[in-house]
C-alpha cells in the first residue's frame, strides 16, 4: 500500500483548524462560566454595596 | 450614580448569545454554495486575497523596519551621564512575587536611583513583605507606602507624586528588571523630544507549552512590532512591566487614568497626542510571569483587548486629527488593525479554508497556501529569535503557534471586542501568581 502524503497532510491541517476553532470557542465559553461562578472579591462587594460579613464579629463583654 | 453591574449569570447569558450569534452568522455566510451569488463569491475571494496580501506585507514591513531600528541602535553612542531615576512599584495582592521583584531592583547596575513601592490595599500580606526592604541600601533609598485599594493607575500616580527624579520607571510588581536595564534605557532621553522608552518584556516561566508559546509571542509578535514602531519613535504601547518616562511628560498628560483597563496603552496614546516621541530599548529587559493555563491566558487577553478598545474609544478624536505628531493617528489606526481587524480576518480566513475544503475537497493549492503561511511564520520566528539572541528551541513552537495558539487568542479578541461594543460589565481580571520570578 502506498501512502499519499498529500492526503495525510491535508487531513492534519483540516482537522487541526476545525478542532482549534471549536476548542477556541469552547475555551472562551469555559472562561466566561468560570468568571460567572467566581466569588466576588472584597473590592467588588464594596463597589456593589454588598459588604456582607461571613460571620458576626466577636464582641468581648466587659 | 453608577449603574449596578449585571448578575454574573446574566453577563454569561449575554456572552453565550454573542457566541451563538457569531456562529450562526458564520454558518449563514457559508451556507450551501449554490445559493451564493457571483457577487458574494467575488467578495469572499477579494477578502481572502486582501488578507494574504496584508499578511505578507505586514511581515515584511515589520521585519524591515525592526532591522533598521536594530542597525540604528548598534551605532548609538553610550550616554554622557546617568540621570537620577525613581522606580515606582505598585502592588496589589502580590505577596508571592513582591520580594523577588524588589530584590531585583536592588541589584541594578545603575549609579543613582530610588525605589517607591506602593501597596494598593492588599489583603495577602504584600505590605509586610514590602516593608522588609524599607530604608537605605548602599545609597538606594527604598520607600514603602500603603493606601486604600483604588486600582493600578491610582497607585502609579501616588508613587509618581512622591518621586524626586526627572526620570520615572513604572513597572509591575510581578516583574523583575535585568541589572543593566536602566543604563541602556536612559540614553534615549538625550533627545529632549523623547517622552518615554518602552522596555523589552520577556517571559520567565517557560516550563509548559502555554508559557513557551507566550515567550515566542512576546519575542515575535510584540517586540518586533515595537522595534519597527521605534524606528518612527512612535511605539504605541509602553508595556506595564517596564516603561521609562520623562516625569515632565507624565505630568503634562495629567498622569494615569483609571477609566480604562489598559492604563499603559491609554498613557501611551496621551503622550503621543501631546507630541512626545516614544522609543524602544531592546536591552532594557524585564522578565514577567506569564499565565500558565489556557483560561488564564484568555482572561489576560480579554482584559487587554477590552482595555485597548476602551482607550481607543476614549481617544477617538485622535483617529482623524493629531494634536501631536502625524504618526499619532497612524499608530491608533494600526492598533485598531492589530486588535480588531486582523483577528477577525484571521478567523475568517481559517473558516473560509475549512469551507472551501468541505465544498471542493482539499486541493493541493490550499495545502500550499497553508504551508506558505507556516514557512513564513517559522522564518519570522527564527529572524526574531536571532535578533533578540533568544533560545532557538522556541522556533519549533512556531508551528503550534500557527496551528492552535494565535487562532485561540484571536477568537478571544473578537469576542472581547463584541462584548465591549455591547457594553458588558467587566472586572480587572487579575491572574493568580505562582511566584516564578
Amino acid at each position: 500500500m502506498r501512502f499519499d502524503w498529500m492526503n495525510i497532510l491535508t487531513t492534519i491541517i483540516f482537522v487541526s483548524i476545525v478542532v482549534t476553532l471549536i476548542l477556541a470557542v469552547a475555551s472562551y465559553f469555559a472562561y466566561k462560566v468560570r468568571e460567572a461562578r467566581r466569588p466576588k472579591t472584597a473590592a467588588e462587594l464594596r463597589r456593589d454595596g454588598e459588604t456582607k460579613a461571613f460571620f458576626t464579629p466577636y464582641q468581648p463583654t466587659k | 450614580m453608577a449603574n449596578k453591574p449585571l448578575h454574573p449569570f446574566a453577563q454569561l447569558a449575554i456572552s453565550i448569545a454573542l457566541i451563538a450569534a457569531v456562529v450562526i452568522f458564520t454558518l449563514f455566510i457559508f451556507r450551501s454554495p449554490d445559493r451564493l451569488g457571483p457577487i458574494a463569491i467575488a467578495t469572499l475571494v477579494i477578502t481572502l486575497a486582501s488578507f494574504l496580501t496584508l499578511l505578507i506585507l505586514r511581515h515584511f514591513v515589520l521585519v524591515w523596519f525592526s532591522y533598521l531600528h536594530q542597525r540604528e541602535l548598534a551605532n548609538d553612542a553610550p550616554p554622557d551621564g546617568y540621570p537620577f531615576v525613581s522606580i515606582i512599584v505598585p502592588a496589589f495582592n502580590e505577596a508571592e512575587v513582591i520580594q523577588s521583584s524588589l530584590g531585583s531592583l536592588l541589584e541594578l547596575r545603575y549609579p543613582y536611583y530610588e525605589i517607591i513601592a506602593v501597596d494598593d490595599g492588599s489583603t495577602d500580606g504584600t505590605f509586610e513583605k514590602m516593608r522588609v526592604f524599607e530604608g537605605n541600601h548602599y545609597g538606594v533609598q527604598v520607600q514603602v507606602f500603603r493606601k486604600e485599594n483604588s486600582g493600578k493607575a491610582d497607585a502609579l500616580n501616588y508613587g509618581i507624586r512622591r518621586a524626586r527624579a526627572p526620570i520615572v520607571v513604572c513597572m509591575d510588581s510581578d516583574s523583575r528588571l535585568t541589572p543593566d536595564a536602566l543604563r541602556y534605557a536612559v540614553r534615549h532621553f538625550r533627545d529632549p523630544h523623547v517622552g518615554a522608552v518602552a522596555g523589552n518584556v520577556k517571559v520567565i516561566n517557560r516550563h509548559n507549552i502555554w508559557t513557551k508559546l507566550q515567550a515566542l509571542e512576546y519575542i515575535e509578535g510584540l517586540n518586533i512590532v515595537r522595534k519597527a514602531q521605534a524606528f518612527f519613535r512612535s511605539v504605541n504601547v509602553i508595556p506595564g512591566p517596564i516603561g521609562i518616562f520623562r516625569r515632565a511628560a507624565i505630568e503634562g498628560t495629567g498622569g494615569y487614568d483609571s477609566d480604562t483597563f489598559a492604563e499603559d496603552f491609554d498613557m501611551t496614546v496621551k503622550m503621543l497626542a501631546e507630541g512626545w516621541k516614544i522609543h524602544y530599548e531592546p536591552k532594557a529587559v524585564a522578565f514577567t510571569e506569564a499565565p500558565e493555563e489556557l483560561l488564564d491566558i484568555i482572561k489576560q487577553r480579554y482584559r487587554w483587548s477590552r482595555g485597548i478598545l476602551q482607550a481607543l474609544r476614549k481617544q477617538k478624536h485622535l483617529l482623524t486629527r493629531s494634536s501631536g505628531t502625524v504618526t499619532t493617528p497612524l499608530s491608533l489606526w494600526y492598533m485598531i488593525f492589530e486588535g480588531l481587524v486582523w483577528p477577525a480576518m484571521n478567523i475568517f480566513a481559517n473558516v473560509f479554508f475549512v469551507y472551501i475544503a468541505l465544498i471542493f475537497g482539499m486541493t493541493k493549492l490550499l495545502v500550499m497556501w497553508w504551508l506558505l503561511l507556516t514557512v513564513l511564520d517559522v522564518l519570522i520566528a527564527v529572524h526574531s529569535i536571532l535578533m533578540e539572541g533568544e533560545d532557538m528551541k522556541l522556533a519549533a513552537y512556531s508551528i503550534f503557534y500557527r496551528f492552535f495558539y494565535i487562532l485561540t487568542i484571536d477568537v478571544t479578541k473578537v469576542f472581547a471586542a463584541l462584548e465591549e461594543l455591547v457594553g458588558l460589565d467587566m472586572q480587572w481580571g487579575k491572574v493568580a501568581r505562582k511566584g516564578r520570578i
